[in-house]
């Protein structure tokens, strides 16, 4: 048992903060427009290629760095910084690299893996459809040979990253078996809708895709062994990161409220000397805490004990991302109007908070397998 | 980083497991009813080597680290051991043993310490009183120098096992005009002249734990019976603080563990609407609650144990993190717990009731939940 990050792994979550303050400063993602949110991406990821993070688990890095636990908190240094930057990254590094880097052949990896440590190449994950429910509706999306093509048909919703992206992964099954189909952002018979306007992640591009005769050649597919485990591996990977991203949110909103409360005055004191500010900046920092130590668990049990990895996973993601709205939520109390103003970092942290319940598994159908599991029932 | 327990640690949670569910959770649901310590239960305790785990094998102990004694505590909650009698392990071996080992001279040692390993004698810590409950240094009580003894006056309440306890180790002014600087800790035995317990107080849960004051009216005892030094008593019981926010809490994680499966259980087998009640999804939303609170409480309490394994002074804001979140969100689960049995989980029939009464004291003793949130906004 060990409670610690080694010193090594402290030293590059400080330099990573350093370069996310940076970039969060210079980009300025949450007020972009679609042009200047995709380029500011491409910088983004430019500089985190610099530091080793674009290739924890997908391109071997040195062990330290390379593990789950460490990616955590990696990823939590990261998205404290800036939110936008950080879910557009994930997606393309940490969703869609992993999914290559698990199910890819040899040549996919090298073709798309390497750029994608480099920073120079973004990629994105098409799952949800209509019903956006993975977990009760078959995917509908579909592939067929055709010639020495494979042909796609089908739609998808809220990908994130779709517009920006120069390769999507979409799932769906090739003739009744479980496959992802890498599209090139290019290619002819795939449709982006124009980028949906979000509540939070103002920098984040997000769209629907339509793949209408979608031809593909075959080495663009990647064949999955089931469809179930294909299913739980995506959102294993996304609600890892939909966790971190909660952790970064609190932390933006925790530490704005505190200073803010300790530098404020009112009735000739500091606003943090008021039990109603002080012991709800407690609650704040509690549920942080708490999520925080949970989150680690889950991470070190991706790696130490599988079996108990993604029921873990999905207790740290329910926690974490409802404590995170709650967090927000308590911090734009405290702030006041300070805290409402459009760009605040607890107001981004705040309309960023609630994707996370909803995105991923959803809190409530998380909830029922964790209920499942309790009664042996999965 | 890493979370993992050893193979040893593990095997010997599943040895206490064992014990617990067959020497002492057979007779829970009796002494729970009747508001009865279970002296027997306790005994055997000792003989296991429970008692003093994590004490020296020279005074009886076993020498634990603080990691296997926190999951020896899981483990009593896992069995389904009731809180009453936890309250009253953790008050005898962290409270009372622990204190006499850090500070006791080597003849105080070798009086209680083999004797409280066994369950000879039982063990209690009078600290609060009934006007200084969170603010230890508004202590009323007195000891005051006359020659070779010390005389003690005054009152202390709230104190887990007071009635039944053969030794205490007692907190009260030395110099009553310094506040936290005049507190010193001594040690008093069972049948000095002058000191008495109360009745045991009626409570709503730990029912099996006997509480009552502690009362000294020129109790006389021997200088020799100071613990430690003058002056030092309030650091002596802050130092408790890491058992209480630790292997004292370490039971509660346990019991999660134990309502979880008492409650899935339920919900498999109750049948309302054809179905058994665990496929509505409002019932397994209930049962994920209860396992999110406990995995979330796991990891605070295994890392102040670890931390003090590691020989590091003790985070005060990390600990009153550990003892609010578990002290406040273990009553919307203990709670749910009892909805989701339905009129059965009002009743003494199902242990969820007892548990829910239980719990009810988390966010209250060793330090209230606006205590802990005091302690954080000032550190933070």
């Amino acid at each position: 048992m060990n409670f610690d990050f080694s010193e090594t792994l402290k030293q590059w979550f400080a330099a990573l903060v350093e370069a996310g303050k940076d970039l969060a400063g210079l980009l300025e993602l949450e007020e972009a427009d679609e042009k200047a949110a995709a380029s500011g991406l491409r910088q983004g990821l430019a500089r985190l290629a610099a530091l080793g993070y674009l290739r924890v688990q997908t391109r071997q890095t040195d062990g330290d760095k390379n593990g789950v636990l460490a990616l955590m908190g990696a990823m939590e240094q990261m998205a404290g910084c800036c939110p936008s930057l950080f879910l557009a990254t994930e997606y393309s590094t940490r969703v869609f690299g992993r999914a290559v880097s698990a199910w890819g052949s040899a040549a996919q990896r090298t073709r798309w893996l390497d750029p994608l440590a480099e920073g120079v190449l973004v990629g994105a994950v098409a799952l949800s459809e209509g019903a956006m429910n993975v977990e009760n509706e078959p995917l509908a999306t579909r592939g067929q040979r055709r010639g020495d093509k494979i042909t796609i048909e089908g739609r998808k919703q809220s990908v994130v990253n779709a517009p920006a992206a120069d390769v999507i992964a979409v799932a769906g099954s090739l003739e009744g078996e479980p496959a992802l189909f890498l599209v090139p952002r290019a290619a002819a018979g795939l449709t982006v809708s124009p980028r949906r306007v979000t509540m939070g992640y103002a920098g984040v591009l997000i769209a629907d895709l339509t793949l209408e005769a979608c031809a593909l050649a075959p080495d663009a597919v990647i064949a999955v062994p089931d469809m179930a485990r294909m299913l739980d591996g995506l959102r294993f990977w996304e609600n890892q990161v939909l966790v971190a991203a909660a952790l970064g949110q609190m932390r933006m909103a925790l530490d704005a409220a505190r200073d803010h409360a300790k530098t404020h005055r009112s009735g000739g004191r500091p606003i943090i000397a008021y039990q109603e500010v002080g012991f709800k900046l407690a609650e704040m920092l509690t549920l942080h805490q708490t999520a925080q130590w949970l989150a680690y668990r889950a991470a070190w049990a991706a790696e130490a004990a599988p079996k108990e990895a993604q029921s873990l996973t999905l207790c740290a993601k329910i926690f974490a991302t409802e404590a995170a709205e709650r967090v927000c939520g308590s911090a734009l109390q405290i702030l006041s109007s300070t805290g409402y103003l459009k760009g605040h970092p607890a107001e981004v942290a705040y309309r960023a908070a609630k994707y996370g319940q909803i995105a991923g598994t959803s809190t409530e159908i998380a909830r029922v397998r964790l209920g499942d599991e309790a009664m042996g029932w999965r | 980083m890493d979370f993992g327990f050893t193979k040893e640690q593990l095997m010997f949670k599943q040895e206490v497991l064992r014990f617990a569910k067959k020497e002492i959770v057979p007779r829970v649901q009796e002494h729970d009813l009747a508001s009865a310590f279970d002296f027997a239960a306790f005994r055997k305790m000792g003989e296991f080597g429970l008692l003093g785990l994590h004490l020296p094998e020279t005074y009886g102990g076993q020498g634990a680290d603080v990691v296997t004694t926190v999951l020896a505590g899981e483990a009593l909650g896992e069995a389904g051991v009731d809180g009453g009698l936890t309250l009253a392990y953790g008050a005898h071996s962290f409270l009372c043993a622990d204190t006499l080992f850090r500070h006791g001279t080597e003849d105080q040692r070798r009086r209680y310490l083999p004797r409280l390993c066994t369950g000879e004698w039982i063990g209690c810590m009078g600290l609060s009183e009934p006007d200084a409950g969170s603010d230890v240094a508004a202590m009323s009580t007195e000891a005051v120098r006359h020659g070779d003894r010390y005389i003690l006056n005054g009152t202390k309440m709230w104190i887990t096992n007071g009635p039944i306890a053969d030794v205490a180790v007692v907190y009260a002014k030395t110099d009553p005009g310094q506040k936290h600087a005049g507190i010193s800790a001594f040690v008093v035995e069972k049948g000095t002249p002058g000191f008495s317990a109360g009745p045991p107080l009626i409570k709503m849960g730990v029912r099996t734990s006997k509480t009552s004051e502690l009362i000294f009216k020129d109790c006389a005892i021997p200088a020799a019976n100071l613990l430690g030094r003058e002056g030092e008593g309030f650091l002596y019981a802050m130092q408790t603080v890491e058992w209480d926010r630790s292997a004292l809490l370490a039971p509660f994680l346990g019991s999660i563990t134990y309502l979880l499966k008492r409650c899935a259980e339920y919900a498999k087998g109750r049948v309302q609407f054809g179905r058994p009640i665990g496929h509505f999804q409002a019932i397994k939303h209930k049962l994920a609650d209860i396992r999110i609170f406990g995995e979330a409480a796991r990891a605070l309490v295994y890392r102040i144990a670890w931390c003090k394994d590691q020989g590091r002074p003790l985070n005060h804001l990390e600990a009153s993190v550990a003892k609010l979140f578990i002290g406040d969100w273990s009553l919307a689960v203990t709670n749910d717990a009892v909805t989701l049995h339905g009129g059965v989980g009002f009743t003494h029939e199902f242990d969820v009731e007892r548990i829910f009464r239980d719990t009810r004291l988390a966010p209250i003793g060793g330090g209230t939940s606006e205590i802990q949130k005091m302690i954080i906004s000032k550190l933070m």
